[in-house]
């Protein structure tokens, strides 16, 4: 008690305090511009914290983290581009909900839900953060592909009206992830002798073509007619108490499932938010209404991605284990303090560990503070014309498409997925398939192929794991049910036709 | 170029009359006199020492010294970068012997010998652990029990033909039981865990990672494999002393394009030099568990020759070479 005192005392510093906030802004303002992404204000941060002390400058790393999972949302919601892959699943009813005139319901809403979320999973992670861990540890390879395998049947949920159709989506997104050197074998893939291929293409980088190259080739080709439409009805009104009291129950269930994911190494924010989207969707009584801006559908990926925040410290903190390039660049500034995560940080650094517990409650303040302040703001990006918009995002991609790996192969590749996305949208096939398919792509195949090694080429070893199976069972579950579903569907419409 | 020589002329008879005061040779004078950009070829501990060394280095310098994350294609990516920039000592990489490495395994257009050596930083030593589990307190333990059962070894390593892969063949091929040993790859950082879960028997690392599991007894750490113990892990012996000669260490340096002028590559070593002598550096290397090892231009040059032919044969060996 009073270590956590002392720590408290050492958080609650204006220093800290400031960092945390400075942090929290940072991360912000990277989330939400599109084409900016969090992970390169944390590498950007991480050199400033060097001259600071060890509370502050794990403030000011925890505070951007936090603030660009968060920040993913408000591009998601108002343009249709998510800021981070974690928020892709929040695009799908979020930037309906805005098109309605709805934008500061969806985007107050997403920022509850997300404080929830963190806050939520760092309880969790406090009380329990040696047993999760012990969990955690017995996610191996076989496990691993077994949970992202039941990641990827939710792409049954996101194909709109074709499966076919979102099927071909997620197969594009898992091939293009294949380009690139195998980091199993070292052999290069798909490079056809290129040395700029051999880095493969950036999630990140195919996230913004994705979604913002779509975007500006629509609002500069002229069928920015709805936008006038838009501008007249930007409102800012704020959603209410007792409507979010009301998805209580579903922001505690998506938490939890968050937590669950995040402390699983080797997962993350995307495939928590997506498949907590798509247990919203099936829980809901009106399944009809999702992806045309139902809240559920907003809530539910805004919780889960920030419950990972708080899931992801768990393998961080006690097994020393990053669970993505964010949670790494965290885990360095760690190390240059001389904190040293593992199973004997609790016994070494306690006061350090309980300045980042109070350094990530008083993000989520800031963030919360921040945030409501700003969505006032935000939505008046609505009333800018669209042709405006899509040359400010345009610079704004290219910067951020660069600024990922210093590339301009990176550029390139942007503009080329983002044509090839364009099109995919023409023929109306959905493109967030793609991007799962690219989140879970390397996990699937190395884990894969890892099991596969372990257990001397036998297969046996997803069907020993009691784990493995229930997630295995969980995915042919979700197909079953979908294809029954969808088969349903056809026979009443050809009766109705009939 | 020309342009900058011409623009610079008066500026550079008050700078040269300013360092002559100082005592330091005038050709060094001209270098650096805008911001000098440091290709970085790998995120985790690559990245983070080159940040604390490129700020101790912009100290002595006087410009900025500007870390570059290009990653990628096991650093073909950065070091093709590198390669194709003038050679003026403004683009330098941050290098380690992944150079030797990758170009044997032949599927890169370069090798070490397409840049100019600056000084080498320092050195990072690779730790054998297993699980305490396994009750084996050394090389000797181990060597017996794996040699005695029919039971392959699984070592988990970063990847095909990556450095702690070929560590680990060269010190199981030293200890007579290669033989014996499967290698899984796995993805980088989680060794610990595949150890603590009995997944795999044994992983050869950074000792970084191994450190907490250490301390808390859920890990052995049997090995290093340098000549030297090293400072993180004063107890842990050498595989040398055990009576297994090996010797491999992980170098880190600096390098510049084929064709950068002496006097340009003197200047950023001896920056070099001074980074990694600074207490801010040695402070971080205790943090983070490597070990400054400066070297000079000719030195390196020796190392990284050395170095070649030692993966050269060793990849043959294994089967990996081109």
């Amino acid at each position: 008690m009073e270590m956590f005192l002392h720590a408290a005392q050492l958080a609650l510093d204006p220093w800290a305090v400031g960092a945390v906030g400075l942090g929290t802004f940072i991360g912000l303002v990277f989330g939400s511009i599109p084409g900016l992404t969090f992970t390169v204000a944390l590498a950007l941060a991480l050199p400033i914290t060097f001259a600071m002390d060890s509370i502050p400058a794990t403030g000011l790393l925890l505070g951007t983290y936090i603030g660009g999972m968060t920040g993913g949302s408000v591009s998601a919601i108002l343009l249709g581009i998510p800021g981070t892959p974690s928020a892709a699943a929040t695009v799908i009813d979020g930037h309906p909900m805005a098109k309605r005139g709805e934008a500061s319901i969806a985007l107050g809403a997403a920022v509850v839900a997300s404080v929830f979320g963190g806050l939520f999973s760092l309880l969790v992670m406090i009380v329990s953060v040696n047993l999760v861990s012990r969990l955690a540890i017995g996610f191996g390879p076989a496990e691993i592909f077994a949970l992202v395998v039941f990641g990827l049947s939710t792409i049954c949920g996101l194909c709109g009206g074709s499966m076919l159709k979102g099927l071909l989506s997620g197969v594009v997104g898992l091939m293009i992830m294949t380009v690139g050197m195998d980091q199993i074998e070292g052999v290069p893939r798909m490079t056809f002798g290129s040395i700029s291929l051999m880095q493969g293409v950036s999630l990140l980088v195919a996230m913004i073509g994705l979604f913002a190259v779509p975007f500006i080739i629509e609002a500069s080709s002229g069928t920015g007619g709805a936008a006038d439409a838009r501008a007249t009805r930007v409102r800012a009104e704020m959603p209410g108490l007792r409507l979010l009291m009301s998805k209580g129950w579903l922001m505690v269930r998506c938490a939890l499932l968050g937590t669950g994911i995040g402390a699983i190494p080797g997962t993350g924010g995307a495939i928590a938010s997506f498949l907590a989207y798509d247990h919203a969707r099936r829980m809901s009584p009106e399944k009809a209404s999702f992806g045309k801006g139902n809240l559920d559908g907003v809530i539910a990926p805004e919780t889960a991605n920030n419950a990972v925040t708080g899931g992801t410290m768990i393998p961080l903190l006690s097994l020393g284990i990053p669970g993505d390039p964010a949670t790494a660049i965290v885990l360095a500034g760690l190390m240059i303090h001389g904190i040293s995560p593992g199973p004997a940080l609790f016994m070494n650094h306690a006061t350090e560990v309980y300045g980042m517990y109070a350094a990530i409650v008083l993000a989520y303040f800031w963030v919360l503070g921040l945030q409501l302040a700003g969505i006032r703001l935000f939505v008046h990006v609505l009333k800018i014309p669209r042709e405006l918009l899509a040359a400010g995002v345009l610079v704004l991609c290219l910067i951020g498409a660069w600024s990922v790996r210093n590339s301009v192969f990176d550029i390139y590749a942007m503009g080329v997925i983002g044509v090839l996305a364009y099109l995919l949208v023409a023929l109306r096939v959905p493109i967030t398939p793609i991007i799962l398919g690219m989140v879970l792509g390397p996990t699937i195949e190395n884990e894969f192929r890892t099991a596969l090694m372990l257990s001397g080429g036998s297969s046996d070893i997803f069907l020993h794991s009691p784990v493995a199976l229930l997630f295995l069972g969980l995915a042919a579950l979700v197909i079953v049910l979908q294809t029954v579903g969808e088969l349903r569907l056809r026979a009443y419409k050809q009766k109705v036709n009939a | 170029m020309k342009m900058r020589t011409a623009m610079g002329g008066g500026i550079a008879v008050l700078a040269a009359a300013a360092v002559l005061a100082a005592g330091v040779p005038q050709a060094r004078a001209e270098f650096p006199e805008k911001p000098v950009e440091m290709t970085v070829l790998f995120g985790g501990t690559a990245s983070t020492i080159a940040q604390v060394l490129s700020e101790t280095m912009a100290g002595e310098l006087g410009e900025p010294v500007v870390p570059v994350s290009r990653t990628g294609g096991g650093g073909a990516v950065g070091y093709s970068h590198v390669m194709a920039t003038a050679p003026d000592g403004y683009s330098i990489v941050w290098n380690s012997n992944s150079v030797n490495t990758t170009a044997h395994i032949g599927r890169v257009p370069y090798s070490y010998e397409d840049f100019v050596p600056i000084a080498r930083v320092s050195e990072e030593t690779p730790a054998l652990a297993v699980s305490a589990e396994k009750g084996w307190t050394g090389l000797q333990d181990m060597a017996r029990a794996v040699s005695g059962s029919d039971d392959h070894l699984k070592v988990g390593i970063s990847g095909k033909g990556s450095f702690t892969h070929l560590v680990s063949a060269a010190l199981f091929d030293a200890m007579g039981i290669a033989d014996n040993v499967t290698f899984i790859a796995y993805g980088d950082g989680k060794a610990p865990v595949e150890l603590l879960a009995g997944r795999i028997d044994a992983a050869i690392q950074w000792p970084g990672q191994f450190k907490s599991y250490l301390d808390s007894g859920d890990l052995n750490v049997l090995a290093v494999t340098g000549a030297k113990r090293i400072d993180l892990l004063p107890d842990v012996p050498t595989a040398q002393e055990q009576g297994v000669d090996i010797d491999i260490t992980m170098w880190r340096g600096l390098a510049a394009p084929k064709g950068t002028p002496a006097p340009v590559v003197a200047r950023l070593a001896a920056a070099a030099e001074a980074a990694t002598q600074s207490e801010e550096f040695r402070k971080a290397a205790g943090n983070i568990g490597f070990m400054p090892a400066y070297a000079g231009p000719e030195e390196f040059a020796a190392v990284i020759a050395r170095d070649d032919a030692f993966y050269a044969g060793l990849l043959d060996k294994l089967g990996l070479g081109k």
